[in-house]
């Protein structure tokens, strides 16, 4: 109750006593357990907690933005009075104030009920059981060199108030781990990584067992061992629901962010326009329940959404927050995204996926003379022309419709534009991955699809 | 803004240490940050928003049974947050595992007791309306170049930052400084025309940054890389500036001197000091006492202090680098090479200012003796590289086309691959023009046999 008073304290005087037209403000508890373990070794167990206030002003169309990390009443409202005087410094030459579009006022309050809450499990068992990831891979094969295994929960709360008489209590709930691998023999090496994310709870090791992660792992950089370099050039490829995911995060889902739509990116003027196959369907989703980009409301406390970013190939929407909404003459979409307290929110995907069709995986191979079927990804950047790279770590050749011999680190690029027409077959299959996706800061979120085919693209290789 | 003293910091510090000890830890160390900083941003062509951060903490490691535990908070003037941190350091150590190859933290060290040109208090002192000022000029620099220049996204910051490290074995230190940067994002529209985003910026520790400079260059870049033209599929000749050099570096090469994926294996230099493993015209230092170097300062995040250690002599692989456990583990002294990310992370493995020395050669020199390659600034996918391997495949865009001697056009969606060491090899020239990019301070390198993926 009483930091409840203090964050409507901080509003009243930005907006009476600063003039301010809009304020905000994300007060946040976030308590943080992790560690890592390097082969059989517990490098450190670490756990944190912090708390924090964000807040947010608009003074004569400029922004003023304070992170604090405190809930003093005295030190919150200095900040916001710093926060309003340099606002209106930087307003002193603006042509184009910010407006925002408008939201409904929120009353709500969002409980997680995680059938098993990371809070509630002793960080002894939770090394425990993750170590059993480092001793699936270090049996796995004697070529094996190392292993690494990141866990990371965050459990807390988040109190979102603004001057418009939005109320927003939520609880924050992330379960993540990231798992590498080395291997090495007659002097080539070969790496290998897999990351697992839920907004449930811990229960996501029920579902992916950690011996079932460490035999993936080890498995690819066994296999790469033997892998070829490939040839450059452009050639048909088949991709697997994870690159899937990070092509259409990577190749699509940047440029349709409204904020980079803006800075000059090429699909500012292109709603309705047909960019891609009639195959292509493309959302962004905040609604998928316990997946990694999934929650309630927004950092500008309006509700997630499942957002259609382009159907049967024709651009139908792109990703908003409350400033480019307003731009757009439209609402926004709840793509308001902050890390933490330290930063300010900005549209970060959530859920972003490619509608499933009706091929069956060996359907997608079957017209391949010869191309490559890329499993999974190692990384992938976008540029706002709509030039797009994704990095490979598990790919094969396709040798007259059938699966061949592995290659090695290959990377797809292309434009968006060019490369999304050339999706000519769609699998019936799906798979949503976590994922991290840095823009300044990091979200957590979700990419996935079905498996798809690509009648050319160009790919980089070293032979 | 009122920072905290040097005493104060030391104090927090060194009362954390006593608690932990006093609860039962057999060694402790507490690490206190505190940063303020303030930032004023452009967005598509105007100055809009402003940010400021505070932020302080403490991170403690503790040590019970040769087993580590650590915890922070950003709560730092409470005692009994100390007494809590304290105790959940504890009870992380106790859910963790005796690791054999513990052998204690740092032992006391001495410092020196300032470095020059890390600390500006001009930079301290500058107001607001002086980061607005700053900001406008950038942008009038940029759109003074040309009308189809647009300023995406960009702004002026700066930052003062002080940390104390105090452990149960004599540790005792304190240091505080000062950044300032101005950074620009530009690219160019003309029609339905878009061209890649194009960069610059300045970045120091004293109060000498050129925002005019930074918004003119990003703009002239964006510029020259309107009108395209295609590049087939060849061998070919780079010449690799900062930016692109820092991206393929910071995943392939950086990784492969750090001991800690030395000793596991997980780099191919493991068993090669003494050996040639790049092109003889390299020489590469790790400098933590580079001069206004942006990683400059008197200790390492575990309270060693920083140092100048040489790392490649003239193609030689001569030392890797060390923190404190690392170097334990082998007998030797770290090599003041324990970074953390501020007070809420364990220290890792990572460069200071990784400095190429640079040549004779002029940028110009470099441009005329290409008979036939690419200018390469900007890279896409770096991060993609293999950590281990060395092997990258990349899209350079926008990218400059030299032929006889000349830059003669800007290209597009160009993909760059192969094996950063291999390619590291086949260095001709290293030019002159030494400056820093993140971590990085180098000068242009000329690299040649690359296979370019054009269209």
């Amino acid at each position: 109750m009483y930091l409840q008073q203090v964050l409507l304290k901080v509003i009243e005087t930005a907006t009476q006593k600063y003039g301010a037209c809009y304020a905000e403000v994300r007060a946040q508890k976030l308590y943080k357990t992790m560690f890592t373990l390097k082969e059989a070794r517990v490098e450190a167990a670490k756990q944190g907690i912090e708390h924090g206030v964000a807040l947010r002003v608009l003074v004569n169309g400029a922004w003023g933005f304070a992170s604090v990390g405190s809930f003093d009443g005295d030190i919150l409202l200095s900040a916001v009075s710093n926060a309003c005087v340099m606002a209106k410094t930087a307003s002193l030459q603006l042509k184009n104030p910010i407006k925002l579009a408008s939201a409904n006022p929120v009353i709500d309050n969002v409980e997680v009920k995680s059938k098993k809450n990371p809070a509630d499990i002793d960080m002894e068992d939770k090394i425990n059981n993750l170590l059993q990831i480092n001793k699936t891979i270090q049996t796995y094969d004697p070529r094996i060199k190392s292993c690494t295994v990141d866990y990371l929960d965050l459990t807390g709360s988040n109190f979102f108030v603004n001057s418009e008489g939005t109320n927003i209590h939520q609880d924050k709930m992330f379960v993540w781990s990231r798992v590498t691998a080395s291997a090495e023999s007659s002097g080539v090496f070969t790496f290998s990584r897999e990351e697992v994310g839920s907004t449930f709870g811990y229960e996501v090791f029920d579902v992916q067992p950690p011996q079932v992660i460490g035999e993936i792992v080890a498995k690819r950089a066994i296999e790469q061992l033997s892998a070829k370099s490939l040839k450059g050039g452009k050639t048909p490829v088949v991709l697997g629901p994870n690159v899937v995911g990070v092509f259409v995060h990577e190749a699509f889902g940047h440029l349709a962010e409204a904020d980079l739509a803006l800075s000059g990116g090429v699909l500012l003027n292109a709603m309705g326009t047909k960019i891609g196959s009639d195959l292509v369907t493309f959302y962004d989703d905040g609604t998928v329940p316990g997946a990694f980009g999934s929650f309630k409301y927004d950092d500008e406390g309006v509700p997630a959404q499942k957002t259609l970013l382009i159907e049967n190939g024709v651009v139908a929407g792109l990703m908003h927050n409350r400033e480019t909404a307003y731009k757009f003459n439209f609402q926004s979409t709840g793509n308001a995204r902050a890390e933490d307290f330290r930063v300010e929110p900005i549209i970060r995907m959530r859920n972003t996926y490619m509608a499933p069709r009706d091929y069956a995986f060996e359907e997608l191979l079957e017209d391949v003379k010869f191309g490559y079927f890329f499993k999974s990804f190692r990384g992938g950047q976008a540029n706002i022309d709509g030039t797009f790279q994704v990095g490979i770590q598990e790919g094969y050749e396709i040798v007259n419709g059938e699966i061949g011999v592995p290659v090695r680190n290959a990377s797809i690029s292309g434009n968006t534009l060019e490369t999304l027409l050339n999706v000519d077959a769609v699998g019936k299959d799906f798979a949503l991955d976590s994922g991290r996706c840095g823009k300044g800061q990091i979200a957590f979120t979700g990419d996935g699809g079905p498996s798809i085919r690509l009648s050319e693209v160009v790919v980089g290789g070293s032979a | 803004m009122v920072v905290l003293e040097k005493n104060e910091v030391l104090s927090i510090a060194e009362k954390t240490v006593q608690v932990a000890v006093a609860k039962g830890a057999s060694e402790a160390e507490a690490y206190v940050y505190e940063g303020y900083a303030s930032t004023v941003g452009i967005v598509l062509g105007q100055v809009n928003k402003t940010d400021q951060l505070i932020d302080r903490g403490i991170g403690v490691r503790v040590v019970v049974n040769k087993a580590v535990g650590f915890a922070y908070t950003n709560i730092v003037n409470d005692q009994n947050t100390i007494k809590d941190i304290a105790a959940r350091a504890l009870s992380a150590a106790k859910a963790s595992k005796s690791d054999i190859d513990w052998k204690g933290f740092t032992q006391k060290k001495n410092y020196l007791s300032s470095l020059d040109g890390t600390f500006d208090r001009k930079i301290f002192e500058i107001s607001s309306d002086e980061l607005v000022m700053l900001s406008h000029n950038m942008l009038n620099s940029a759109a003074k170049v040309d009308k189809t220049v647009l300023a995406a996204e960009g702004g002026v910051g700066k930052a003062y930052f002080s940390n104390a490290i105090v452990n149960s074995n004599g540790v005792y230190g304190f240091d505080k400084g000062t950044f300032i940067e101005c950074s620009l994002a530009t690219l160019a529209k003309n029609g339905n025309k878009v061209t890649p985003v194009c960069f610059e910026f300045n970045a120091a520790r004293n109060y000498k940054i050129d925002p005019a400079w930074v918004g003119k260059e990003a703009a002239r870049l964006s510029v020259s890389a309107l009108k395209t033209k295609s590049i087939k599929t060849q061998t070919t000749s780079l010449i690799l500036t900062q930016f692109a050099l820092q991206d393929l570096l910071s995943y392939t090469l950086i990784n492969a001197v750090k001991a800690d994926n030395v000793q596991r294996g997980q780099s191919p230099f493991k068993g090669k000091i003494g050996e040639k493993v790049v092109s003889e015209s390299l020489t590469i230092y790790d400098d933590g006492l580079y001069p206004n170097g942006v990683k400059t300062g008197l200790f390492d995040d575990e309270g060693i202090p920083h140092q100048k250690t040489l790392i490649i002599d003239k193609g030689v692989l001569q030392n890797f680098l060390y923190d404190n456990y690392t170097a334990k583990k082998e007998g030797k002294e770290s090599t003041g090479n324990a970074v953390r990310a501020g007070y809420l992370s364990t220290p890792i493995i990572d460069t200071t200012n990784f400095h190429i020395i640079p040549g004779a050669a002029s940028t110009d020199d470099m441009i005329q003796q290409v008979d036939d390659g690419l200018l390469v600034y900007y890279l896409q996918g770096a991060h993609s590289s293999n950590p281990v391997s060395g092997e990258f495949s990349v899209v350079a865009t926008p990218v400059w086309k030299i032929k006889n001697g000349e830059i003669v056009f800007a290209s597009r969606d160009v993909m760059l691959a192969g094996n950063i060491f291999e390619i590291l090899k086949n260095v001709k020239i290293v030019g002159n023009n030494e400056r820093q990019v993140g971590r990085l301070i180098a000068p242009w390198v000329m690299v040649e046999n690359v296979r370019v993926i054009g269209k």
